[in-house]
């Protein structure tokens, strides 16, 4: 049976092209970018090439700009981190109901080592509401950090917009964004986006290798090293840089690049399988439809079912997708961007994702419209809350 | 898949979905024994019927024929009905025979469970305890007369310990107890409670303690609030934002309700959280004005604004 990939947002295959180019960094180029001799100005160079090219695709910043770390996480945990660090005058962070655990549960932590923390709410269709930022931001706010594009919902947040709101009431306050869904799906100018000052994303989510992520600093903002004990990245990352993943990191960006408009065109693909769902699929939710999305997300949520037993009958027919349901969180809570959402609690054990990359094909979304209403209708009729007469969930 | 299923376990989930023969999903119709376990905010849940052979003369030797279930949640849940209707149309048994099947003949019979996942077979015995109690009330069986020891209905109630699964302090007492249970983890693996929030797992009164407790690890603590210190807002109010919304509860609430009785207020000033006010009208004469203003118009602006706020009448 034939795999139809389509939890994106979770890992990307590897492009063949990016594999390609890191080929030689694990065999003949192995040398230590630090050492002296001349055989390891190779390995030196690429990494410079490589710094330079992201820099590029991310709209003409400097190569100084870019900081290779070990994936989004470190990348959000250095700018949360080391934001702090590096301005112990101000103690209140703000950021949002909807983001990804690299970032909510840092800030959480951070609150617990002494930080004030505001949580933004978010509507029904998963947007921040902003008469609550406003009213966040005070005199001693150092760092907001906001998700570009979330990985569950694919809701795209205002983040320029926000940006601006928080330097236009004081300058000093450091924004951040979480860009590891939107990097390579949506087009990102860092010159223009003159406001962001933070911003982090990984390379398996762009068809790169995992294990690699940047952190974008602008030049003049205040960030203190988060992992120390060496000289590499200028002193602000220490640790002998991963020579491969960096070059499959840029080439991974260079190719997101040139297949944006691909990337774009899924949003095709993506709301024909919505509109199968929303017509054959009684009781269900489209989480984040009423908000700009990603093109390639999209997220059911149906009453009355669970969402493990959607994913192994999913499995049964080679389709990968994933869940907010609690049996698939690894606790027991059910998606916390979901419950923000206020995602009906009938339904909110019950959410699917689907997320979409450019190799995946148009017979293989008419295979998922075809068989997915079956699987939610035979498990609704083992299901205890499932009218059948009615089509809706029954509550005694 | 995330999960390290057996195949015994997904085998039966399988068979159960796709309606093989042989499979017990369903309800039986005017059924002898119901009982239900889970709720669908927790992510499970179980409703287990039974049908009886009716002894004439005895009810207590009523044999189960027919079992079935209806069942949200995930592979091991549905499994787990599966596995336990199984077990009990093959052993031909009384419905207090049944009683026997505990959690681990569950597992047992999935050939075992991830450990995060055993509460999935907790929920089969449960619904299973329930619709006993459930058949013995029909057929006027006392069951502890016959020394049959049953918790269910009302004996679980009680001070709430996890509030994301409502779990209650005597029903988790009663499961540690029962199922041996000596780490949070075991708990929230057999029963959910403290899996999601965790915030219950050291508060006073929390899992730890009632853990402790019944290890007897620890002398009795006393009973405390388990509830935890409200977050504290942070948002600062301009003082703009704290006079619209002072002026729109006077507005919106307080004015129409003193007009009603031919009375009305006016707001004089607001400094520093202290809202200055003046009754008008048929209140500015009554005796109880000043209780008024106290009690009604603090414990609006209170609810409706913001809780620091204190009235003055001028």
């Amino acid at each position: 049976m034939k795999t139809i990939y389509l939890d994106n947002n979770a890992t990307t295959q590897p492009d063949p092209e990016v594999v390609q180019a890191m080929l030689p960094y694990l065999s003949g180029e192995y040398f230590n970018p630090s050492s002296m001799y001349a055989r390891a100005k190779g390995p030196a160079r690429a990494i410079e090439q490589a710094r330079q090219s992201i820099a590029d695709c991310l709209g003409g910043i400097e190569p100084s700009e870019v900081l290779f770390t070990s994936g989004a996480t470190e990348s959000n945990n250095t700018a949360i981190f080391g934001a702090i660090n590096a301005n112990s005058s101000r103690r209140h962070i703000v950021t949002t109901a909807v983001e990804h655990p690299a970032v909510l549960e840092t800030c959480r932590e951070a609150e617990r080592r002494g930080c004030e923390l505001t949580v933004l709410p978010v509507d029904r269709d998963g947007m921040v509401d902003m008469d609550s930022y406003v009213r966040a931001l005070r005199e001693d706010t150092l760092l907001v950090s906001v998700i570009h594009a979330n990985n569950e919902t694919g809701v795209i947040l205002p983040i320029d917009e926000m940006a601006r709101i928080a330097k236009q009431t004081d300058e000093k306050i450091i924004f951040h964004t979480d860009a590891t869904q939107s990097i390579g799906k949506l087009p990102v100018d860092l010159k223009r986006s003159e406001n962001l000052d933070l911003l982090s994303f990984s390379g398996h989510k762009l068809h790169g290798p995992k294990g690699i992520g940047a952190l974008f600093i602008r030049r003049g903002t205040r960030v203190r090293p988060y992992i120390v004990g060496g000289h590499q990245e200028s002193g602000r990352r220490a640790g002998t840089e991963n020579v491969a993943y960096i070059v499959g990191l840029a080439k991974a960006c260079e190719l997101a690049l040139q297949h944006m408009r691909e990337e774009q065109s899924l949003s095709v693909l993506r709301d024909r399988l919505q509109n199968a769902v929303a017509e054959n699929v009684p009781a269900v939710e489209i989480n984040g439809a009423g908000s700009p999305r990603l093109p390639n997300t999209l997220n059911v949520a149906c009453h009355g079912v669970e969402g493990e037993a959607i994913l192994y009958e999913l499995d049964e027919y080679g389709i990968c997708a994933s869940s907010g349901s609690a049996c698939t969180s690894g606790s027991l809570d059910s998606s916390h961007v979901l419950k923000a959402m206020g995602v009906p609690f009938t339904a909110v054990h019950g959410s699917v994702r689907f997320s979409m990359s450019r190799f995946n094909t148009e017979e293989e979304i008419e295979r998922v419209a075809e068989v997915f209403p079956g699987i939610i209708a035979r498990l609704r009729r083992m299901s205890p809350f499932w009218d059948d007469e009615n089509d809706c969930v029954k509550m005694d | 898949m995330g999960w390290d299923y057996s195949e015994k376990t997904t085998q039966l989930f399988k068979d159960a979905v796709h309606g093989k023969a042989g499979t017990h999903m369903g309800e039986v119709e005017d059924a002898d024994g119901l009982g239900e376990h889970g709720s669908i905010a927790c992510g499970d849940a179980l409703r287990f019927t039974f049908r009886v052979e009716r002894n004439q003369e005895d009810p207590t030797k009523d044999v189960i024929t027919e079992a079935r279930y209806l069942t949200f949640g995930c592979t091991s849940a549905i499994a787990a009905s599966e596995a336990l209707c199984r077990m009990i149309e093959e052993r031909h048994c009384t419905p207090i025979e049944a009683l026997d099947i505990s959690n681990q003949d569950i597992v047992d019979f999935l050939e075992g469970l991830p450990a995060a996942k055993i509460h999935c077979s907790v929920m089969g015995a449960e619904a299973l305890e329930a619709a006993v109690f459930n058949w013995a009330q029909k057929r006027g069986v006392d069951l502890q007369k016959l020394g049959v020891e049953l918790s269910q209905v009302g004996e679980d109630e009680g001070r709430i310990v996890c509030k994301c699964f409502s779990v209650t302090e005597p029903y988790l007492r009663r499961k540690i107890r029962e199922l041996g249970l000596k780490t949070i983890p075991d708990i929230t693996a057999a029963i959910k409670a403290g899996g999601a929030c965790m915030s219950c797992h050291h508060a006073p009164g929390g899992l730890q303690d009632i853990l402790d407790e019944e290890l007897g690890r620890k002398p009795s603590t006393e009973e405390s609030d388990t509830d935890q210190p409200k977050p504290t807002e942070n948002e600062p109010v301009s003082a703009y934002r704290l006079g619209k919304q002072i002026d729109q509860a006077f507005e919106g609430y307080i004015r129409p309700m003193l007009q009603r009785d031919g009375g009305d207020i006016e707001l004089v000033d607001i400094k520093n959280y202290k809202v200055f006010c003046r009754l008008q009208g048929a209140c500015a004469d009554c005796a109880g004005a000043n209780m008024t203003l106290k009690m009604l118009v603090e414990q609006v602006l209170k609810e409706r604004v913001d809780e620091n706020l204190k009235v003055v009448a001028v």
